[in-house]
């Protein structure tokens, strides 16, 4: 059962197309990922999809509520939180949870078991009266979730969650994400981190505004037509820019994670010739080896081979 | 409604007693403006300079002078025997009158019968002060010189005159209710402005936005605080006002109370309305100074008379909320008026706060 629907979603800015024709529907109770690099259009779509900004063609339909008609139904009945963090900074984290809780008409026993539920579930206990500017970035996110969870929302809307939170943080969040998939809430995010794909049960590719690929990572992942192999080296991290080769049979190189990813056609070179591309290629690296293609992976053929065709 | 209502107050309210500055304007600015202006815009006269030209050293014309320079308004600041460049004594030293007694001038004085010529050059760079310099010096010299020759004049009319509501005459008395509106507007208009456009500056309206808060329950939420803290400021001024102009209040407080909270909502939401319209804190600010402070200091008769402005200007004053107040706070202040004399300026100021609320909360998008 489909909670969120977004149909032929379209939307310009003076002439450039954020979005174009964007379609995808949310299963109740999953988390949907929404993956694209900075300028994707990802902040758009969720501003669309939370009333914030009108688009120009298309529909939204969340938990059967219409985007234009029932905007206030929609607003009260999901958790959004954006992007930059927009809560009150010389407000302590419990007061700004209890503002919240306010706005969204929460009272007695259920105000007070919500807060101490979201503070002990976010492990701000501890910080509760502390000032939201004197947190850390991990903290303020989980704030934010705390503050946008206030109210129970059945969808929750998190515009890049995890961008400039440090890598702990960022593995605690998710757990955190997952906790609240089995309370059954519905969670879409949207993220530039392509190893954050694994955490959704299903996701969409966007880039320049249009829809790549829609599916649950694994199909995904079997589109890529090429095999990968990642050169690597023990001490210290290699780098090479993203390119595209002209060479039979190897595709493109780009950096991925310290590494350096080497993406080829099996129809056209095996293993052994690819080892000798990258011997002559590269140098300071220590092994070659094949490994499984990432949703990264394939981010990088799809974008590549899209903007070759539309250059 | 309340609950939400009273969310944002609470919150408005922590934003502004744990931001040092913004209390420190709230509190402090209306005190310190009160003092700049009260003595800066003061009109009245006290020891203007004067030369006093006595080419004989006349005993007579020097008994003159010293009792022109012990009157208040007159400080004689020398005496010399003759001048050739009138201009001069003008240009290079800070003298406003110069008093040219002839040297036959005790002569004529007691001949009978002709009038004894005095020559009296005013400065009339500020064409206001002369004109008071004038009709001061006028007096002050005749009145001594009958005086000083125990005549008393003819008994023709005999003009009983008084002058109510400020006998003294003191500026003070005028300017101290026209103050009080003038700084509660700047502080309400320009508080306000910064609230709204504040949470535009710093994201925090897109987590409001996305709530079942309606445009007006954030408007007259924000609205509310300031409401409370310019009563305080009202306090304060007139306290200033008493301890520091002798300002007393002849009408009631509690309608005074009242007519001020009325025109503080007009000029918050003067503000408002800035804010919904203005997306940086900076715009704002640039914005509350030309329409709240040119028009309320020229245009509502704050030290221009109304009458005395073009018709053109005379119509736009009426839609300067000052205007109404002055004649509102000026009427409670000095003549001890009530609500039967002031309910016209009254339901023109709820008329007015309640059309720019309106128009605020209709400006103010639900979305980004």
């Amino acid at each position: 059962m489909s909670i969120v629907i977004v149909e032929n979603l379209s939307k310009n800015y003076s002439g450039e197309h954020a979005l174009r024709t964007v379609s995808f529907s949310v299963k109740k109770g999953t988390i949907y990922g929404i993956i694209g690099a900075d300028g994707a259009g990802k902040t758009t779509l969720m501003r669309i999809l939370t009333t914030l900004i009108p688009a120009d063609s298309g529909t939204v339909s969340i938990m059967g509520y219409h985007f234009k008609k029932d905007v206030q139904s929609i607003r009260s009945s999901i958790g959004y939180m954006p992007q930059r963090f927009s809560l009150y900074q010389d407000l302590s984290v419990k007061e700004n949870i209890l503002f919240f809780a306010d706005v969204f008409g929460i009272s007695g026993t259920e105000r007070k078991e919500g807060i101490q539920r979201l503070l002990s579930f976010s492990r701000l206990e501890k910080f509760k009266n502390r000032r939201a500017a004197h947190l850390s970035g991990g903290m303020k996110q989980k704030l934010a979730l705390c503050c946008a969870l206030i109210h129970k929302p059945q969808v929750l809307l998190l515009d890049e969650p995890t961008t400039g939170v440090d890598p702990v943080s960022r593995k605690e969040f998710s757990e955190i994400l997952f906790d609240l998939k089995k309370q059954g809430i519905t969670i879409l995010v949207s993220t530039p981190y392509m190893d954050e794909a694994d955490m959704c049960d299903e996701l969409m590719i966007i880039h320049k505004g249009s829809v790549l690929r829609n599916g649950c990572p694994d199909s995904l992942k079997m589109d890529l037509p090429y095999r990968v192999y990642q050169v690597e080296n023990r001490q210290q991290t290699v780098h090479c820019p993203p390119a595209v080769i002209k060479r039979k049979g190897i595709r493109m190189v780009y950096p991925s994670a310290g590494t350096i990813h080497v993406m080829a056609d099996p129809e056209q070179i095996n293993a052994e010739e690819v080892f000798e591309f990258t011997y002559a290629a590269f140098s300071g690296f220590e092994t070659v080896k094949e490994v499984n293609p990432s949703i990264e992976d394939l981010f990088f053929y799809l974008v590549f081979s899209t903007d070759e065709l539309k250059p | 409604m309340i609950q939400r209502l009273y969310a944002i107050v609470l919150k408005e309210l922590r934003h502004i007693l744990r931001d040092n500055q913004t209390l420190f304007i709230i509190l402090a600015m209306p005190v310190i403006m009160m003092f700049l202006y009260g003595y800066a815009l003061t009109m009245d006269i006290i020891d203007a300079p004067i030369l006093i030209i006595n080419p004989n050293h006349d005993a007579y014309v020097n008994e003159l002078t010293a009792r022109i320079d012990a009157s208040a308004m007159f400080k004689v600041c020398g005496t010399i025997k003759s001048c050739s460049d009138i201009q001069a004594q003008f240009r290079r030293h800070h003298v406003k009158i110069i008093c040219r007694f002839p040297a036959s001038f005790s002569i004529d004085l007691n001949n009978g019968g002709t009038a004894a010529p005095v020559q009296v050059l005013i400065d009339g760079s500020d064409p206001n002060t002369a004109i008071i310099l004038k009709n001061a010096f006028e007096g002050i010299l005749s009145s001594i010189t009958l005086d000083m020759m125990g005549i008393k004049p003819a008994d023709i009319i005999i003009v009983n005159q008084r002058i109510l509501y400020n006998q003294e005459q003191k500026s003070a008395l005028f300017f101290v209710p026209g103050l009080m509106a003038i700084i509660l507007l700047m502080i309400s208009a320009l508080l306000t402005s910064l609230t709204i456009t504040r949470e535009k500056e710093l994201g925090t309206l897109e987590q409001l936005l996305v709530s079942p808060l309606h445009p007006f329950e954030i408007i007259l939420g924000k609205i509310i605080p300031y409401v409370i803290l310019s009563g305080i400021d009202g306090v304060l001024i007139l306290i200033t006002g008493n301890l520091a102009f002798g300002v007393n209040v002849a009408g009631s407080l509690t309608f005074l109370a009242l007519t001020g909270t009325i025109y503080i909502f007009a000029s918050l939401s003067i503000g408002m309305l800035i804010s919904t319209v203005a997306t940086t804190q900076q715009q704002a600010m640039m914005m509350v100074m030309p329409i709240t402070m040119l028009p309320t200091i020229i245009l509502s008769g704050f030290i221009f008379p109304l009458s005395s402005l073009p018709i053109a200007l005379r119509l736009v004053s009426n839609i300067v909320p000052a205007t109404w107040f002055l004649q509102i706070i000026r009427g409670i202040i000095l003549k001890g008026t009530g609500i039967r004399e002031l309910w016209l300026q009254m339901a023109i100021l709820c008329g007015i706060s309640f059309f720019l609320i309106a128009v605020s909360v209709k400006r103010f998008r639900g979305h980004l």
